[in-house]
């Protein structure tokens, strides 16, 4: 009953994609199966680089910028998977959904993707961001060899909090935070109050070893390329994500050096 | 017509949704005999304001940005708190930091929603830092002797009986 169901469900998807994405197709679309039988489906952005950057499609039901971005990279040569977590783990598409799955649907993702011998690179935004620490921190305890190990990842706007902010007390993080060698990019708007906890949320994320890049962008909010309601410059920095993203793996890329 | 007529049930829909957020929020009482961060800035105005030179009132400081949605919604309780507290000759401040916006910015948004405290300008976010403030709106209730007593983060009605009393109590402990 589940198999029909899933079947089901990637008949529609695969509808909604050829109706939806004319303009925006990916080369591939493909299933990934769990040890516990968990089957996520990957859009695959193909492309002849070096480099292959894992993503999360479907956040809240509208991945339109993403989609237009892995266009972008996979012209300029970096390969895109985007995994469709929420649909396999059956969650609502809201922020913080992704917070807490567990992390052998990534993993596997991450084994499948080292196949392609690229250089691997992770990339989520808000509270998303927790399950790719999670996974990294899984993967390297089971992975320490130099060539096993991953490129980077780029934090968009993490929302790493456990439980609320106490004015006059600084942040703290989810278990995962600080645990992982993996370079990092972090990205935050300006136009958000997160913006004054970069400084400490680096410091935190370095103590695993971390080489951390972070970096301010200016005049947006935080989530901008998902908003309703964008301004001027959150319209300019989305259609320039792939710019910033290509930036980022750039960054990332130096602290392997 | 039809389009602004939605467009203001939209806006209410979200304020009526804010404003309930609003009424979770609660004082949390500070422990210990931590000393209270130095905080002296220039208004919107252009007048410095020292917060040492506010002893004997009880202070609300605020930490606020424009883009900060329950900031905006909140502002109008607190004038209202003023004025309640005016009433009942309870020695009292607001002083609201802007969180590293330009005078620009935060003029518009005064014009618009017209606070009637205090507004300060911490353009370099030094004071942001030196409080710990990591989110807004961030609230730090100090008592008639420079001390902070309660903290809040997120939205509240200010105007509400018990706040309006948990701070007419910190005033009155000045007389006691």
């Amino acid at each position: 009953m589940n198999q029909y169901f899933h079947h089901l469900h990637k008949l529609l998807v695969v509808g909604l994609l050829l109706l939806s994405f004319n303009m925006y197709a990916s080369d591939e679309f493909k299933t990934i199966t769990t040890a516990d039988d968990t089957e996520i489906d990957i859009r695959i952005f193909s492309a002849k680089g070096n480099k292959l950057l894992i993503g999360f499609a479907c956040d809240q039901g509208s991945s339109v910028a993403e989609e237009k971005t892995s266009q972008s990279l996979a012209k300029d040569g970096i390969e895109v998977w985007m995994p469709d977590m929420l649909s396999a783990y059956m969650l609502p598409k809201v922020r913080s959904s992704l917070a807490d799955i567990p992390t052998d649907g990534l993993i596997k993702i991450i084994q499948e993707a080292k196949k392609t011998k690229k250089q691997i690179y992770l990339v989520a935004s808000g509270p998303d961001t927790g399950l790719i620490l999670r996974a990294v921190v899984d993967w390297e305890k089971a992975h320490a060899r130099e060539d096993e190990l991953l490129g980077g990842a780029i934090l968009m706007f993490p929302r790493l909090n456990k439980g609320k902010p106490e004015p006059g007390k600084p942040p703290e993080y989810h278990d995962a935070v600080g645990k992982t060698k993996l370079p990092l990019m972090v990205l935050e708007g300006e136009r958000t109050p997160n913006r004054w906890g970069i400084g400490h949320l680096t410091s935190s994320l370095k103590k695993g070893g971390s080489t951390v890049y972070a970096k301010l962008i200016p005049d947006v909010r935080g989530y901008f390329f998902k908003r309703n309601d964008p301004n001027v410059p959150e319209d300019l920095v989305t259609s320039q994500l792939s710019g910033l993203v290509k930036a980022s793996l750039f960054f990332l890329g130096k602290a392997h050096k | 017509m039809k389009n602004q007529t939605i467009k203001s049930l939209l806006l209410s829909a979200v304020i009526l949704f804010t404003s309930s957020a609003l009424q979770a929020a609660e004082l949390k009482n500070v422990e210990g005999d931590a000393s209270t961060p130095a905080l002296k800035l220039e208004s919107l105005k252009g007048e410095m304001l020292d917060l040492k030179d506010l002893e004997g009132k009880v202070v609300l400081v605020q930490f606020w940005a424009t883009y900060c949605t329950p900031c905006r919604v909140e502002m109008p309780s607190m004038n209202n708190l003023i004025k309640k507290l005016e009433e009942s000759k309870t020695p009292f401040k607001i002083i609201a930091v802007n969180m590293g916006e330009t005078k620009e910015e935060v003029q518009k948004f005064v014009d618009e929603v017209k606070p009637e405290f205090t507004i300060l300008m911490d353009s370099k976010g030094e004071n942001v830092q030196a409080w710990n403030v990591f989110a807004a709106p961030s609230n730090f209730v100090i008592d008639t002797k420079g001390k902070v007593r309660y903290t809040l983060y997120g939205g509240v009605e200010w105007d509400s009986e018990e706040i309006i009393k948990a701070i007419q109590d910190l005033a009155a402990e000045k007389e006691s």
